[in-house]
């Protein structure tokens, strides 16, 4: 092999472990200079605080990201779930029809997206950004103004109240559940012909259709499936705090984004993938939790996250310009 | 009036360009390739397409550096050519693709780069823009637009004369016309020429490309003719006619390019009644048979190109029906095409024909995933055989099916984009040029590929600009010119200058072979 | 289309069509008329239904609260015209609104710190400036998509808006605050007169001058600006520094407004957005202009002051918005599909 191939090949290996190497990195870092950082008591708040909503989120948000667009809306689907479950509840319905009333309300997001994005022909950011709007309006009329509702104490059910707070061999349920959901999302984005459809659409949509695929509808699908994902952040959520606040959910936007963006750093072809998602919510949990345990200022930790997503970004698409010559 | 390489006489050369070489990927676009163009004449450059004309003329505007050759302005060797450069020296092109923003009004789409302004803030002078643009429209076109026109309203030929007219307020020493009367009425080309010949006479030396031999001969003083790669004649005008020139575009190769044709031809299979899209072309009609492999062509605006859209269901046609076996069809997505059966190996390989950015093994399978699923699971280790296969059956040079196919060269991309309808009971192909940008020695392997696809049964139309393709594989020939098919040859029985004249826009003769 | 209709006077029609573009040119015009219209009666309910709607005092109330809006919306702007209509790839600045939040404490801070008026309103356009650099750098230079970039910028300048707020309203008082805040002429507060004075001279630059129709050229056509010999990277860089440094005097505005620095400033980027990306459909070409993003501004000033007026929930506003956005982008793109 030629040097400039050989030089190639390592920087293609270098920027795909970018990501791998800021998590080691990082987590050495705290493991050594924060004083509480490596105890099983921190490592399991930071797995269940920092890390188990925002995982459903950005995988989630990976279905848009891989079809080649962006949904800015997850927050609405989060938040409806967990209304319409709250709701449900609090009427009198069993847990499980409140579960899937949950679900629906965040398919229901989703399919909006889907007619706004593959029926008119939005683009994904103006689309989802105008259901954002929407649904912010929405909860408001809903909730008189902005007032959360509350899960009485007494009358949660165990099985749901489960959901939320126990444990499996010391392993959150709630943990559990999110990696099973990522696992399932990554088998439907990487070995189904769904996925393998939605990613092409991503990398290169022509060549979807002239390929005789009906590509209006997968992207609808893919939508769907990103309101689905997010219900279920929603109803995780409301199983742990047992209440429905409205417009809470926009919270896990931004991180969502970047973390799935983070995650193209590891694929070979620099597309989006459940895994490096995972990763990069994991890197982001890290960071919030060593940075909130080595004493610095709260603030300050916003400002160290939003550095670190910058730096991979630039790391990753300046070799990718390289790459490409 | 033009002191233009300081020589007050016309007739010294201008532009010269020698021994050019250029290669993409493995395809040598350019083989030794030389111009000369004498100052103030009106030089006309033909040949086929993949003869190199497109290459020469952006190595010209210094888009791509030539691997070998050299070229004088003046005299003067230019070692590495820029647009700016190429710009700085009085070389303008009239390219194909308007390259106007849609949203800007007339004036400031022309003086964009040169602005008229005043005062400190520069402030755009918008009237004199408006006043200036109206005055050069009608002074050289007799063009007169409604106030406030914006690009995106302009026709096609009205934007073209826009770029003209940009070319032309920068004071060209060379312009390079590139297919100028493709999408131009008589009266507007009478005009273009009209202007051609005036800026002639001014000293402005003119290069004019196009198809169309007999403007060719109208328009220009000598012509070079480009073929393979290199040029194989200039003559002067005056001692040659559009048939001989003709007749050296198409000159056959040496070597046995096209494989032997069993015609195994069977029943009809598709049969087209009186299909129609409005503006593009006319009713028409026509059959194709099993195993048989019909060429289509036609210049730009022919409407052929637009025939192929229709048949994939890239767009709607607007009467007329299109009849496989007893059922009548219609094709509004190219999705009911590909269900009834019908593939479609696209003109633009990079952008519709394959993904760049995906394996092999992405693209060869995406047409047909449905074959690899095992309870709902894409099965990787049938992809990868599969590919395997057809990598082996294609002889598609790559490391595997794993790589890239931005990795591959032109003429293994396009198997690929062949690759991905096999495997699927495909009983109609549809080829639209397939072979272009495609090296020798894959083209040898296409055409057997495309002549065992007709040999198992399935009907091809093969839309193509190289005459001799056409007459290499197909059995019969149908020639459109503007809107309906003029007529139908046997490749048995015509020639390649007959079909570049039926194409160009001979005198109509309904020549029905058989 | 690549064939020009009269070439093929002899293609028989079935019956005669207008012509595409005809159509097209309508309903461009139907939409901005429809825009256009809307905000009229959404004037005349308001003034007939809400007392003391159309006095001088609530219009100058009006351009007021719209100042801040305003400023911000017309850099996204600037922007948005500079990067092109796709909008992952293209012209967008999520940073604005926390650049305005940090700026307007750095402004406070230094206010408070003893520092005059001078430096500190000069350190706070210094720090939109800053910002703007960033962005400029991230996409022109490094290549990071401006969604992405703008993004990652985002989350930084809103850190460090915390870092020095500590989440709290630091207040500030000084006499241009004064002078921005209680200032009047003619019952126009001066806040009123800032915007209407900072749209002029960025209308003027913008839509009149040789760098403005450059500005334009290289959104909308890249490969068309290089071919002209326009330098696309440095007009990028150009676009997020203005917008960096129209953040900065958002900052000192809403400082004025508040009279100190604020908190809610992240909630005010979507407004702005939204602002921005409407204003399209105020303009003639239904391209992204100055004077678009300012009708767009103020229709939405509108509606906020009359639901005030009206005692409505000001949250609906949001919802309408939300609708707005979608409607319009629809029949833009139906529009657009139609051509």
């Amino acid at each position: 092999m030629s040097y400039r191939a050989i030089s190639e090949n390592l920087m293609a290996l270098g920027a795909r472990s970018a990501l791998l190497a800021a998590l080691v990195i990082v987590f050495s870092t705290f493991a050594l200079t924060a004083p509480s950082f490596l105890t099983t008591g921190n490592l399991q708040s930071l797995l269940v605080n920092n890390f188990t909503l925002l995982a459903v989120v950005a995988v989630a948000m990976t279905f848009a990201v891989a079809s080649g667009g962006i949904d800015l809306s997850v927050g609405a689907a989060i938040d409806f779930a967990s209304f319409a479950f709250v709701s449900l509840v609090l009427a009198g319905n069993p847990v499980w029809l409140a579960l899937f009333a949950g679900l629906g309300a965040g398919a229901l997001v989703g399919l909006f997206n889907a007619l706004l994005i593959s029926g008119v022909g939005l683009s994904p950011f103006l689309a989802t950004l105008g259901t954002l709007f929407v649904g912010r309006s929405i909860q408001q009329l809903l909730t008189n103004g902005g007032n959360p509702i509350y899960l009485p104490q007494s009358g949660i059910p165990e099985s749901f109240r489960a959901l939320g707070h126990s444990t499996i061999v010391g392993i959150p349920l709630s943990l559990l559940a999110a990696l099973a959901l990522a696992a399932v999302a990554a088998f439907l984005l990487g070995q189904t012909r769904f996925g393998r459809v939605v990613i092409a659409s991503g990398v290169q949509p022509d060549v979807v259709r002239y390929s005789g695929l009906p590509l209006r509808l997968y992207l609808g699908g893919a939508y769907i499936l990103v309101g689905l994902t997010a219900a279920f952040a929603g109803l995780i959520l409301t199983s742990t705090v047992t209440v429905y606040i409205p417009n809470s959910g926009n919270a896990f936007l931004l991180n969502a984004i970047g973390a799935a963006f983070i995650g193209t750093t590891i694929h070979p072809h620099g597309r989006p993938n459940v895994f490096g998602t995972i990763l990069g919510v994991l890197l982001l949990a890290i960071v919030s939790n060593g940075l909130l345990l080595s004493g610095l200022n709260f603030y300050w930790q916003q400002v160290g996250t939003g550095v670190l997503i910058f730096l991979v970004l630039a790391l990753s698409f300046a070799t990718r310009k390289t790459q490409r010559g | 009036m033009n002191e233009f390489c300081g020589q007050p006489t016309t007739g010294a050369s201008v532009l010269r360009m020698t021994g050019i070489v250029k290669t993409f990927g493995g395809a040598r676009a350019l083989d030794g390739a030389a111009l000369e163009v004498g100052r103030g004449s009106v030089h006309g450059l033909v040949g086929q397409n993949g003869a190199g004309k497109s290459t020469l003329i952006k190595i010209l505007a210094g888009l791509h550096q030539p691997d070998e050759g050299i070229i004088e302005i003046c005299g003067t060797p230019q070692d590495r050519l820029t647009p700016k450069l190429a710009e700085a020296l009085g070389i303008h092109f009239i390219h194909q693709d308007r390259l106007l923003p849609p949203s800007f009004s007339v004036g400031e789409a022309l003086f964009l780069g040169d602005e008229p302004v005043y005062g400190g803030l520069q402030l755009l002078n918008r009237s004199g823009m408006r006043r200036e643009a109206a005055r050069l429209l009608k002074s050289y076109f007799d063009l007169e637009l409604p106030d406030g026109a914006l690009i995106a309203d302009l026709t096609t030929a009205e934007k073209q004369i826009i770029q003209i007219t940009r070319a032309l307020i920068r004071k060209p020493k060379i312009l390079v016309f590139d297919e100028p009367t493709a999408a131009l009425v008589r009266r507007e080309a009478d005009i273009l020429f009209g202007l051609i010949r005036r800026l002639a006479g001014e000293g402005v030396t003119i290069l004019y490309i196009s198809h169309y031999l007999r403007e060719i001969e109208e328009i220009c003083d000598a012509v070079t003719v480009l073929r393979n790669g290199r040029d194989v004649a200039t003559l002067s005008l005056s001692d040659t006619s559009a048939a001989e020139i003709g007749q050296l575009m198409v000159a056959r190769e040496a070597g046995d390019l096209f494989p032997p044709r069993h015609s195994a031809i069977g029943t009809d299979y598709l049969r087209v009644r009186d299909l129609a899209l409005d503006r593009k072309f006319e009713p028409l009609s026509f059959t194709l048979r099993r195993g048989e492999i019909l060429g289509l062509t036609g210049l730009l605006g022919s409407g052929a190109k637009d025939l192929m859209r229709v048949l994939f269901g890239l767009e709607a046609a607007t009467s007329g029906e299109i009849v496989i076996g007893e059922r009548k069809l219609r094709f509004d997505t190219p999705r009911q095409a590909a269900r009834a059966r019908i593939a479609l190996v696209p003109e633009d390989r990079r952008r519709h024909g394959v993904a760049l950015e995906m394996t092999v093994q992405e693209n060869t399978t995406l047409a047909n995933l449905g074959r690899f699923l095992r309870f709902g699971r894409l099965d990787p280790r049938a992809e990868e055989n599969a590919t395997q296969e057809l990598i082996r059956k294609l002889q598609i040079k790559t490391s595997g099916p794993r790589a890239l196919v931005r990795s591959l060269s032109g003429g293994n991309q396009q198997k690929v984009a062949i690759a991905k309808w096999l495997g699927r009971d495909t009983e109609l192909y549809l080829l639209d040029e397939p072979t272009v940008g495609v090296d020798i020695g894959a083209k040898a392997e296409i055409y057997s590929l495309i002549a065992d696809l007709a040999a198992q049964g399935a009907g091809i139309i093969l839309l193509s600009s190289d005459l001799d393709e056409l007459i290499g594989l197909a059995d019969r020939v149908l020639v459109m010119f503007r809107g309906r098919i003029t007529c139908e040859l046997l490749s048995s029985h015509t020639t390649a200058t007959e079909i570049l004249a039926e194409a160009t826009g001979a005198p109509e003769r309904s020549r029905h072979v058989g | 289309m690549s064939v020009d209709a009269q070439n093929y006077a002899f293609v028989k029609r079935r019956r005669p069509k207008p012509s595409a573009k005809g159509r097209t040119r309508l309903a461009a015009a139907a939409l901005r008329y429809c825009a256009l219209l809307t905000f009229l009666a959404i004037l005349v309910i308001f003034s007939t239904s809400a007392p003391f709607f159309l006095s001088i005092f609530n219009i100058g109330n009006i351009l007021g609260q719209t100042a801040v809006t305003g400023v911000l919306a017309i850099g996204l702007t600037v922007v948005v015209i500079a990067g092109g209509p796709n909008v992952v790839t293209g012209g967008i600045d999520l940073s604005l609104a926390a650049n305005m939040g940090l700026s307007a404490a750095v402004y406070a801070s230094l206010l408070q710190m003893g520092y005059g008026d001078g430096s500190a309103a000069l350190s706070a356009l210094g720090t939109g400036l800053i910002i703007g650099a960033v962005n400029a750098l991230a996409v022109a230079q490094i290549g990071i998509v401006p969604l992405l970039a703008t993004l990652a910028v985002m989350n930084v300048v809103a850190g460090l808006e915390l870092v020095l707020t500590e989440n709290t309203v630091i207040p500030a008082s000084s006499d241009l605050l004064t002078g921005l805040s209680s200032g009047a002429l003619f019952g126009i507060p001066s806040l009123g007169y800032v915007l209407i004075g900072f749209s002029l001279v960025m209308g003027l630059i913008i839509q009149n001058t040789r760098f403005g129709l450059r500005l334009y050229a290289v959104g909308e056509f890249p490969e068309a600006a290089r071919a002209a010999g326009i330098p696309v990277k440095a007009y990028v860089s150009a676009s997020f520094l203005i917008s960096g440094f129209c953040g900065g005097i958002a900052g000192i505005l809403n400082t004025a407004y508040l009279s100190g620095s604020s908190t809610g400033s992240g909630e005010m980027l979507l407004p702005v957005v939204v602002t921005a990306l409407l204003g399209s459909v105020f303009s003639r070409r239904l391209v992204p202009t100055i004077g678009g993003t300012l009708l767009s501004a103020l229709f939405v000033g509108v509606l906020l002051n009359g639901f005030q007026l009206l005692n409505l929930s000001s949250t609906l506003v949001s919802g309408v918005q939300g609708v707005l956005i979608l409607l319009t982008v629809s029949a833009t793109t139906l529009i657009r599909r139609e051509s």
